[in-house]
């Protein structure tokens, strides 16, 4: 009853894993994805890799993709208009007028919505909700005739403090509705109960512009899965972790906007639950990114704000940081006679050189692998990469820096692991944590390779590959709860008073989520989760606390939710101060775990490997013999001492000589660093 | 006095003297060099993130109106992160003075932070406080300096923000060099003294608790990487570093052609009076160098628009950095081929007691300029003017509520030039960088005493050219109690410039207008009461153009008409080839 199949789209390959609870087993797959039309890549997946009587039993299908990113990025979204308290057209393109500080040319990316489309509406609402102008009807339907005669798919509406009060957003839904608009319709309090104009314009505006493309592409797999006899649920993950039913992300898809890197964060999390790993930092590294999230007491950690495509947007967005390193990041030296690595990337094509796909600039992955990171170069994909190209690509590095191949490439991996290092640590002082009490978990395409030098960087001492590592991602996707969460403000003094209307709105909020079937099955446990955010009276910045509470109600009194915030104040920023607290924001999410899984790990029977070869060894600045082995030879609860390379279907971890490795009892390749 | 006589009593500002070099470059590895630097970068990364996160007040978190930063015991600058650039170029002078301040590096202890605000050693108004924290190893060696420099709200000038000072000792109290701690300890008298002279005790105290924190962290991992990579190679890689960010700018400064280059600078007035201000700027390109020269620039004024000579040594690093520092985060090496050249007792390098509150006009200005004499030599290369200004105005009265007094204020984005790239865009000028215009929702929940009327485009105010200027727009707000009101508005008598043939935007204007009707233009005022019931209409300006407007293309013009950027009028006028 509980056979599942992830599918995760990314930029280069569609990953795909199965589970299937009559055998336990947990099956992989990888396609290339088609870029053109990434839902007919994900339906040729299923067909290629999931049987159809596993198919036809299985209760859930999951579900990360890029494909409202992609329309972000590309701008090839519906034609959307905005509807706008009158005096505030521009609200949208003038944004907060912020630059990049070392960029004298720089410029923010368009809005949305060009301002022939943004039509303004005479209404307004004070901060309090008390409403300060009528809403004129009459401009309502005069921009219903212009959002007619421009043929839009859809319109956000987005009016002043709204969110303290909704009734004219409301009331022009209604009107719109009346005057027989058909499109889509986008309300800004129902996108987010979350005060800042600029930041709800841009995230209601987003939502009606990948609307249209979400939904083609949901239906089409809905009914495509149907089609090849898919009886269970369908959901997607959601950029602010879980998943949702498809039938929410028809409803509110810019849920769904960063619903791809998200799956590696879910599956760390579960496996930090499963685990009881109390502190996980996730290094994912794939062709053209890293991508790096801290997991803490079996959480992902989340903002309540992201960026995407250089738009703000203001929903519930899992803290996952990326940068512009991975495997295929490109090395060059720069004006001032330096080594610099990425942010460019060869991409999917040409690749790197060693591909032998017409690359010619060296790549993380041509010095990875002449260093002989990469063993003996034999990828899943049926690919050898080629030493002869990758030397070549490193060879004009090598003589303008006065340099040998190997002190070039090995250049090339440090830089690049620093500068993931850099971002990890970044990460873990904004929160007031210490690196070196977490343990690494290597995943990706290339992060088992870059594993162990982390660790050295970071200070940690353990690093987990965990099982089906090079498609992690979409295994995340197997175990993402059922998630939905909802958020309002209202910067009130924290006081009894104050706790009772929280109360008050955590009912709303609840009820308004709980509105519409979600088309799972009643079996499942729900759990509510309340939160608050709150400040020194006089910050902007808040801190989220979780308070006690029972029956969807909060029970923690004034003096000990003071206290939990001045506790979290202290671990954020080593400061006590005794200001006064103001309460900003309630938050409240049900949580709803899909049934517990058992699987079995098998590493299918692998090609024969030379046992020794000849690498670099970072600790030791040299090169040396790597032990090699299959990770499906490795005899549980036996420690090795490396330096070693070990192979697997879909990666190829690198342990370099200060580490020993060894596979645990459930199967995860556990590297510890050695003093 | 004669230009002879002028000449004679010039400072030139230098860099650093290499030959102190605390490692050798040569010896340097190039990877770890690059590993050491992004190291650097990423520690004042996390000091910048945990004052933003820590602060109290709105310049802090939203305006970004501080710089943190890592020097060496040189007072070198190892890495700083992107903030308020205008702060970005001052602080080595905030560290050398405040370390002299408290008696030289040998009256240093680990554990103190330094306290310092003195304007003409800052570069900034007194309100404007650097802390300074030595960083020592734990055998004790002193390797340098934790630094930042932030806006406190009030520091008991006699106003909260001042347009109209005629000495230093209106502008604020003065910490010429005070440890803040000592060993570790916080020195509560000293606190005690700071929050005792500001109107805004609160908020300045949680400020100045932030800035520590992020001394505290820069120190910390400043520490960490000089273990992780040992003494000697640390200095030889920070040496190198030096050496590369220098090779960087200098690479860019040799493709200037040698010569000089000359602007004019403008101002409304200097605060007191009400004449403009102009002032000329040269830049001297002589092979990998550049020298500006602010020689041939009035005397000091009896107003408080004179910038001190940190402010004038910043914006030409801050120029020269976003010009020619490769888009990244530069470190000293970038500054090395910089030479500033200033009149001690001149507006560009005032002398105590000059007054010098308003210094971050003169720098915009300043800066506005650099970039129209090296567009003399670089057409299009560099972008055309910017409407010049934040268009700032602050307000406070008495919060019943909160039982305390309240400001508020925010400042604004304006349009800025074309360039041969294309059009300009409306941000803030390039000296702010990451600023952020508080969102209106934001603001009416704080200050509920404020609503805001308008929030757009003006339409005609981007300066036509075949590249338009970025557009200004038009901000306006009715106070709904009695307030006072200090406006800051500049550059509305000079609007932005434009470039090869393009045209000047509209420039920046305030407009007061009373509930009884009267409509009243406002420059610079300090402390201006303002009825309940007024309204405050800025106009943002826009940008200067790039090219002859009659080259644009037609079917940019179509949709800047259809989208309202230009009205049809100005269209025709300027553009007739879109009509044909």
């Amino acid at each position: 009853m509980s056979s599942r199949i992830g599918v995760d789209i990314g930029g280069t390959f569609t990953d795909l894993v199965y589970y299937d609870d009559e055998t336990g087993e947990v099956v992989v797959g990888k396609v290339q994805t088609t870029p053109s039309s990434p839902e007919r890549g994900c339906i040729a997946a299923v067909e290629e890799v999931v049987p159809a009587a596993v198919l036809g039993r299985a209760s859930y299908f999951l579900h990360g993709t890029t494909v409202g990113l992609n329309a972000l990025l590309e701008r090839r979204g519906a034609k959307i208009a905005l509807l706008c308290t009158d005096g505030f057209r521009d609200v949208l393109e003038i944004g907060s007028g912020s630059r990049d500080t070392y960029d004298l040319f720089w410029k923010p990316p368009p809005p949305l919505v060009p301002r022939d489309l943004r039509l303004t509406v005479r209404q307004r609402m004070a901060w309090d909700g008390s409403v300060v102008a009528p809403l004129v009807e009459d401009d309502v339907r005069a921009a219903c005739a212009t959002l007619r005669s421009a043929a839009v798919d859809g319109v956000a509406v987005v009016y002043l403090h709204a969110y303290a009060n909704p009734e004219h957003e409301l009331r022009t839904e209604a009107l719109l509705r009346e005057c027989g608009f058909t499109g889509a319709i986008s309300l800004s309090h129902r996108i987010s109960g979350e005060y800042r104009d600029f930041e709800r314009a841009s995230t209601t505006t987003i939502d009606a512009f990948v609307r249209h493309r979400m939904s083609g592409y949901i239906r089409h797999i809905d009914a495509a899965l149907r089609g090849l006899g898919f009886p269970g649920t369908c959901l997607m993950t959601r950029s602010g972790s879980g998943s949702m039913t498809f039938h929410e992300a028809l409803d509110r898809p810019f849920e769904t906007i960063n619903s791809g890197p998200v799956a590696g964060a879910e599956g760390a999390a579960e496996f930090a639950r499963r685990f009881g790993l109390e502190r996980l930092i996730t290094a994912d590294v794939g062709g053209t990114s890293f991508d790096t999230c801290l997991v803490m007491g079996g959480r992902p950690q989340l903002l309540h704000r992201g960026t995407v495509a250089g738009l703000p947007v203001q929903t519930s967005w899992v803290d996952v940081r990326s940068i512009g390193a991975g495997g295929g990041s490109l090395a060059r030296v720069d004006a001032g006679g330096l080594l610099v690595v990425g942010p460019q990337s060869a991409g999917a094509e040409p690749g790197p050189a060693c591909y032998s796909r017409g690359g010619t600039q060296a790549t993380v992955t041509d010095a990875a692998f002449h260093l002989g990171m990469l063993g003996d170069g034999a990828l899943a994909s049926g690919l050898y990469l080629d030493a002869r190209r990758a030397a070549d690509a490193l060879a004009p590095l090598a003589r303008s820096l006065d340099y040998t191949l190997d002190q070039a490439a090995r250049g090339i991996v440090v830089i690049v692991g620093s500068s993931m290092a850099n971002t990890i640590r970044e990460l873990t002082i904004e929160q007031g944590v210490d690196p070196r009490e977490f343990t690494l978990l290597a995943f990706g395409g290339a992060g088992p390779m870059m594993g162990t030098q982390l660790a050295r960087e970071l200070g940690l001492r353990d690093v987990l590959v965990p099982p089906h590592a090079g498609n992690f991602s979409a295994w995340g996707l197997l175990g993402a709860d059922l998630l939905r969460s909802r958020a309002r403000t209202r910067v009130m003094p924290l006081d009894e008073a104050s706790l009772g209307i929280a109360n008050g709105m955590v009912s709303e909020l609840l009820a308004s989520m709980d509105d519409g079937g979600s088309g799972i099955g009643a079996t499942l446990e729900d759990r509510t989760e309340i939160a608050l955010d709150m400040r020194f009276d006089g910050q902007e910045h808040t801190l989220t606390v979780e308070p006690e509470h029972r029956d969807d109600c909060i029970v923690s009194s004034v003096a000990e939710l003071g206290e939990r915030f001045r506790d979290a104040y202290r671990r954020s920023f080593g400061l006590a101060l005794s200001d006064r607290i103001q309460l900003v924001s309630v938050r409240v999410a049900r949580r709803r775990a899909l049934p517990r899984r058992t699987e079995k790990l098998s590493y299918p029977a692998a090609r024969a490997i030379a046992p020794t070869l000849e690498a670099f060894s970072f600790a030791r600045d040299r090169r040396c013999t790597f032990a090699a082995r299959h990770r499906g030879a490795l005899q549980t609860g036996v420690r090795h001492t490396g330096p070693a390379i070990v192979y697997e279907a879909t990666t190829t971890t690198y342990v370099d000589a200060d580490f020993s490795y060894g596979v645990d009892a459930y199967g995860n390749l556990l590297l510890r660093r050695e003093e | 006095m004669t230009t002879n006589a002028r000449r004679s009593q010039l400072s030139v500002y230098r860099p650093h003297d290499r030959r102190s070099a605390t490692g050798s470059a040569a010896e340097a590895d190039p990877v770890t060099t690059q590993v050491v630097r992004h190291s650097l970068s990423s520690a004042a990364n996390q000091m910048k993130r945990v004052l933003v996160r820590a602060a109290y007040s709105p310049i802090i978190y939203e305006a970004q109106d501080f710089a943190v930063a890592l020097y060496d015991r040189q007072a070198r600058m190892l890495a700083q992160a992107p903030t308020l650039p205008a702060f970005m170029g001052t602080m080595s002078f905030c560290v050398e003075a405040a370390v002299a301040g408290v008696g030289g590096e040998a009256k240093l202890e680990p554990g103190d932070v330094i306290l310092y605000n003195m304007p003409y050693g800052t570069g900034s108004h007194a309100q404007d406080a650097a802390l300074v924290m030595p960083v020592y190893m734990p055998d004790g060696e002193l390797v340098g300096y934790a630094t930042n420099k932030a806006h406190w709200l009030d520091v008991g000038a006699k106003n909260s923000y001042c347009t109209d000072t005629t000495d230093v000792f209106q502008e604020g109290v003065v910490f010429p060099g005070v440890k803040l701690y000592r060993r570790g300890e916080l020195a509560e008298d000293i606190l005690a003294i700071v929050l005792a002279n500001s109107r805004m005790p609160r908020p300045v105290r949680g400020d100045l608790l932030a800035q520590v924190a992020s001394c505290r962290v820069g120190a910390e991992e400043l520490v960490r990487v000089v273990q992780r990579y040992g003494s000697r190679t640390f200095w030889n890689c920070v040496e190198r570093m030096y050496e590369h960010g220098e090779a960087v700018v200098r690479a860019y400064v040799e493709q200037i052609p040698d010569g000089r280059y000359e602007a004019t600078g403008h101002l409304d007035n200097d605060g007191i009076g009400d004449e403009p201000v102009h002032f000329k700027v040269a830049i001297e390109v002589a092979g990998s160098t550049v020298r500006v020269d602010f020689s041939d620039v009035p005397d000091a004024r009896p107003g408080p628009l004179n910038c001190p000579l940190p402010s004038t040594v910043s914006c030409c690093r801050i120029a020269l950095a976003m010009l020619a520092g490769n888009s990244e985060a530069p470190n000293e090496g970038h500054f090395r081929p910089l030479e500033v050249v200033t009149r001690p007792g001149s507006m560009f390098h005032p002398v105590a007691p000059q007054p010098c509150y308003m210094y971050g006009w003169p720098l915009m200005s300043a800066m506005e300029a650099m970039y129209e004499a090296l567009s003399r030599v670089l057409p299009g290369q560099v972008p055309s003017g910017s409407a010049g200004d934040l268009c700032g105005v602050q307000y406070w009265g008495f919060d019943r509520e909160r039982n305390e007094p309240f400001y508020g204020g925010c400042s604004f984005a304006v349009g800025q030039g074309a360039s041969a790239r294309g059009d300009g865009a409306t941000l803030f000028v390039a000296p702010l960088g990451q600023s952020k215009v508080p969102a209106p929702e934001l603001m009416e929940t704080k200050w509920p005493l404020v609503r805001f009327e308008r929030w757009e485009f003006a339409p005609d105010s981007g300066g036509p050219g075949r590249h338009r200027g970025g557009l200004g727009w038009d901000v306006h707000w009715k106070f709904l109690e009695n307030v006072e009101l200090v406006s800051v508005m500049e550059r509305t008598r000079e609007p932005s410039w434009g470039q090869a043939g393009g045209l000047s935007g509209a420039p920046n204007r305030f407009v007061l207008s009373h509930p009884d009707g009267g409509d009243v233009e406002i420059r610079k005022v300090t402390g201006l009461r303002v009825s309940a019931g007024s309204v405050v209409k800025i106009r943002c300006g826009g940008g200067g153009g790039y090219g002859s407007p009659a080259e644009r293309d037609p079917d940019a013009v179509r949709t800047d008409l259809r989208l309202g950027y230009v009205t049809e009028a100005a269209a025709r006028r300027h553009h007739p080839q879109a009509f044909d």
